[in-house]
């Protein structure tokens, strides 16, 4: 009798120890990540941008999150990195052993009411982005546009890949607010194919070109002036561009600086890393300031000088701010948007 | 050009680099006998470690990865039916068969020395066209591609063997799945049912691997024999004898080569298009081919020189522009970035040194490959005499996990086995399964293509030159293969049936597959125009040539005098239809089981208990051969998806419900 008691006890204590979720408790950050595996969700496919910075960061994060728990890097792609958003927001554990990156058009594609959303950009818990960027709009040197005001004049046919990237995007919004006069052309599969479609002459520009990748990809472009570059989007102009108006100071009306900003934020998170929602505020912070120490890690900076990675940190404030600004924006200014963008 | 072409051989010969290139080699063979994976996950994993070595040991290791990974997928491929890679589809065709007939190690023999000699043709063809690279490329535009992809398409013709109408309706199907998710033009999700899984697309992995690899086992395990039957060994059966059907072959072999390099040039168009194109090639245009699909080595021949020499060309774009001609260039390009080297005039003129040591790579490790692989064939070739009850769980097993791979979603199981199960259908009941896949490549890079044509050029890309060449071509491929079908179903013997319309399993099928086209009509209907100009174009004819189709086999009695293409169903031979309808129940039971399995237990755990379950119970083996083989495949699943490839596996019932247990990621 006494042996069935212990037992029936025993396997209580066995059942709550197992069904108790190990994330509770005021565990400090070092006791906690100590011998732990963080999974890095990259939201899109190896091989890509994303996926490459994250395997970056991913090698060098680990030693500065106290307790040096190894980061794995897992992919998810899917729905532009929406299905990764998902994951992380509302499926991932919120105990601090998942974090992800995603495509830096995520606020905006839940503030334009995207299909398939199913998280709050604002309640998520941003780590960092390794760099801010610009993006520029770009025409062969045999079109007719050399600066932004041709554009202005007449037509100026450029590549797109689909209605919901930023290189078919911008251009209908500059139509609606600078009144450009971009002609798109869907269908090409990416950023490559859409400049070779320009050398061959089948199209004169791209927009939406990231600035970082411009001297990796095509320096010789530059050093021969094969390109005009007509604007940049960003918040702040980039160091090697001071002369390309920035799309802000494009616009001429408060309503048009707003729609322009828009688009010019997310600029500023361009390699994004978040944590889920709900975390133990000492974790999250913990992994916001091992993500800065790394930005500061000279093995970090020398491995990103090799693989010519652009680093140019901004802090997880930095971005939480910049989201809060998007979301405050006038619900007038984003139905201008969207009806711009569905033309 | 030639001094640069030397001092890059000298370079190349180093034996520290050899090493690094073999070393590659062999991972590269162990990722394309895996189904599922590619050669893109490896790519990405070594690419860190490149990052402290000079740029030509770096692109030793990564090109002798990529090179080589369309060498072995056709392992599995010929073995038991189940393609390593895309581009292993069409070698299913005839090579599945020659096993069958106990003829695998000569399929092998043939396979791989088809494959060496394709890919010294790629990287032959690589290194000629340096001079005229560019100027080549700028003169191909959108309109030209498009025309090259219909081309491909129309090889549907040849692919649907002895039924013309099906294989229509088959590829028709095939371009409206490959439109699924969203639209380019107006971001429309198209048939996406709103689920995040399909907003990008069906993803091609699981769906092949569907398409083939379940169907394959399914006949297996219903014909509870090994692969090769119950053919004795003979000694006719030696892999020299296949690499003599190669050499005999040459002519076949630069022609498909040069296709394959010529094909793998072209952005967008890759292995799992590249092979079917060969296939077809090869059927319209060698003597006596109407053992294609039974066992015609040419068929593999064709096949895997073309796939093989796809590598060589698709470094052409990638080093001459930074295109990526393939999904693993995509990553390469990242090494260049990352050795400072910029693709471009420069690799060329510079740098055209480094860009022979590629090359010379590329060359070296197609020899190391077949090398390696030759010496182990004869091991290989014993896989087709393993007893059903233990080959079908493991390469289930496998299949599952590779699928997983797809998208990292239970979407990519869901579809595999709905594929594997409509598939399996579709070979009972005499529907082509080739023009299926064919259309699912092209179909949604033909709507791109198309888009840009019409809305750079207007009306007007129709009257350049290579178009209307190309157009040609395509007139000729495509008629001439469904004409003399047509000719020759006259001569079969047909009796028209009024009085009783023969309404059997098959009718019914039929009226399934017309009831999903029409309803995927109806729904595309409210799309807008950009949306569902494509969808209804290819929609409507697909649904009347069902429908007529549905109707000849209705009121028409035809005994058709050949199967069609790969239908071959001597696998389940002489079974009466109960007691194969029977198995065939059992064996969708066991992959429905898996599932439920693993949504419970977790992944990892689930295939132990799968294997062990199936080989103990369905294969009727022992105790020890149970546990010894689920405990081996587990461990090699678990090392290799889970320690290597980090593999995200889905949250399990038994992981929400005991958290303490989440330690193990499999929960």
């Amino acid at each position: 009798m006494k042996k069935l008691l212990v037992m029936s006890l025993s396997c209580i204590v066995m059942f709550f120890m197992l069904t108790s979720s190990p994330s509770l408790g005021a565990a400090s950050p070092e006791t906690f990540y100590k011998g732990k595996i963080v999974r890095l969700v990259v939201g899109s496919a190896p091989g890509g941008g994303y996926d490459f910075n994250a395997r970056i960061l991913a090698r060098h994060l680990g030693k500065h999150i106290p307790g040096k728990p190894k980061i794995v890097v897992q992919n998810m792609p899917g729905a532009g990195s929406v299905v990764a958003a998902n994951y992380v927001y509302g499926i991932a554990p919120k105990d601090g052993t998942v974090i992800g990156t995603v495509q830096r058009g995520i606020p905006n594609s839940q503030l334009l009411g995207e299909k398939g959303v199913q998280f709050d950009a604002p309640k998520f818990n941003w780590i960092g982005s390794i760099s801010r960027d610009a993006a520029i709009t770009a025409t062969w040197h045999t079109s007719a546009a050399k600066t932004i005001q041709d554009a202005m004049k007449s037509e100026v046919i450029v590549g797109a890949s689909g209605a919901t990237s930023d290189n078919s995007i911008f251009p209908k919004i500059f139509n609606n607010v600078l009144g450009t006069k971009f002609k798109i052309v869907y269908g090409y599969q990416g950023s490559a194919e859409i400049l070779l479609a320009m050398e061959r002459g089948e199209v004169e520009g791209y927009n939406g070109w990231t600035w970082a990748s411009v001297p990796q990809l095509r320096p010789h472009w530059l050093k021969e002036k094969k390109i005009n570059i007509l604007l940049q989007v960003a918040m702040a102009k980039a160091e090697e561009l001071p002369d390309v108006p920035l799309a802000i100071d494009l616009a001429k009306d408060e309503e048009g600086r707003q729609m322009m900003k828009f688009i010019s934020m997310v600029m500023s998170m361009a390699r994004p890393f978040l944590a889920p929602p709900g975390l133990p505020p000492e974790r999250a912070n913990a992994l916001r300031t091992a993500f800065q120490a790394t930005m500061k890690d000279p093995a970090f900076l020398a491995e990103a000088e090799k693989l010519k990675v652009e680093v140019s940190p901004v802090t997880g404030v930095e971005i939480q701010k910049l989201i809060g600004e998007a979301f405050a924006m006038p619900k007038s200014v984003v139905q201008r948007i969207k009806t711009a963008i569905k033309n | 050009m030639l001094d640069a072409a030397m001092s890059a051989f000298v370079i190349m010969l180093d034996p520290g680099r050899l090493a690094i290139l073999l070393t590659g080699v062999l991972i590269g063979l162990a990722i394309g006998a895996i189904p599922g994976l590619g050669g893109v996950i490896g790519l990405a994993m070594l690419l860190p470690f490149t990052v402290g070595m000079d740029p030509h040991s770096a692109f030793a290791l990564l090109l002798g990865l990529g090179s080589v990974v369309t060498t072995s997928d056709t392992l599995p491929a010929i073995l038991f039916g189940v393609p390593g890679t895309g581009g292993a589809a069409a070698t299913v065709m005839d090579g599945l068969a020659m096993s069958k007939k106990g003829e695998a190690r000569r399929a092998l023999g043939a396979s791989y020395s088809a494959a060496l000699l394709g890919g010294l043709f790629g990287a032959l063809f690589l290194g000629v066209s340096i001079p005229v690279l560019r100027p080549m490329m700028l003169r191909v535009g959108s309109p030209e591609m498009l025309m090259f992809c219909v081309f491909g398409l129309a090889m549907v013709s040849v692919l649907s063997g002895d039924a013309p109408l099906r294989g229509l309706v088959s590829a028709g199907i095939g371009v409206m799945l490959s439109l699924i998710g969203s639209d380019p033009m107006s971001g429309i999700l198209r048939w996406s049912f709103d689920k995040t899984y399909l907003f990008e697309g069906l993803p091609i992995v699981p769906v092949t691997l569907g398409i083939f690899a379940i169907v394959e086992m399914a006949d297996f395990a219903i014909a509870r024999a090994p692969i090769a039957g119950n053919i004795k060994y003979g000694a006719q059966d030696s892999t020299w004898a296949g690499i003599k059907n190669t050499l005999s072959n040459w002519w076949l072999v630069v022609r498909c080569s040069g296709l394959g390099a010529i094909l793998g040039a072209m952005p967008g168009i890759g292995g799992s298009i590249i092979d079917w194109i060969a296939y077809g090639h090869a059927a319209q245009t060698v003597k006596n081919p109407e053992n294609f699909g039974k066992g015609d080595v040419r068929g593999i021949i064709a096949v895997d020189c073309a796939v093989n020499a796809k590598e060589g060309g698709a470094l052409v774009p990638t080093i001459a522009f930074g295109i990526p001609g393939s999904v693993s260039m995509t990553i390469l390009l990242g090494a260049f970035v990352m050795h400072g080297l910029v693709p471009g005039p420069e690799m060329l003129t510079t740098h055209l040194d480094f860009t022979y040591s590629l090359i010379w790579s590329v060359a070296f490790a197609n020899i190391f490959a077949v090398a390696i692989l030759l010496l182990f064939s004869n091991l290989f070739a014993k896989v087709a005499l393993i007893r059903a009850g233990i080959l079908v769980p493991c390469v289930l097993a496998i299949v599952f996990v590779g699928a997983f791979a797809g998208s990292h979603n239970w979407g990519d199981i869901y579809v595999l086995i709905i594929f594997g199960l409509v598939s399996w259908f579709m070979k009972r009941f005499d529907w082509p399964r080739p023009p299926l896949i064919l259309g699912f490549v092209l179909g949604g890079i033909i709507e791109r293509y198309l888009f840009v044509s019409v809305n750079r050029f207007g009306m007007s890309w129709v009257e350049r030159p290579v178009v209307i060449i190309v157009f040609v071509l395509i007139l000729v491929a495509f008629c001439k293969p469904l004409l003399s079908n047509i000719r020759s179903l006259r001569h079969g013997q047909y009796s028209l049936n009024w009085g009783r319309p023969l309404i059997d399993y098959s009718a019914i099928f039929s009226l399934f597959i017309i009831s999903v086209i029409a309803a995927a009509l109806f729904m595309s209907l409210e799309w807008p125009y950009a949306a569902k100009v494509i969808p209804l174009s290819i929609g409507i004819p697909t649904l009347i040539l069902a429908f007529a189709s549905l109707l000849i086999q209705v009121f028409f009695v035809h005994k058709p005098e050949n199967d069609t293409l790969l239908d071959d169903n001597r696998t389940i031979g002489d079974l009466d239809p109960k007691e194969m309808t029977k198995r065939a129940a059992v064996y969708f039971g066991w992959c429905a089981l898996f599932i439920v399995m693993a949504k419970i237990a977790g992944f990892l755990p689930s295939i132990f208990l799968f294997l062990f379950l199936y080989i103990k119970f369905q294969g009727k083996e022992s105790w020890k051969a149970a546990t010894a083989i689920s405990l081996g495949m587990v461990f090699f699943c678990w090392i290799v998806f889970d320690q290597l490839i980090h593999i995200p596996w889905p949250q399990a019932l038994i992981g929400s419900v005991f958290p303490a247990l989440m330690f193990f990621t499999s929960f």
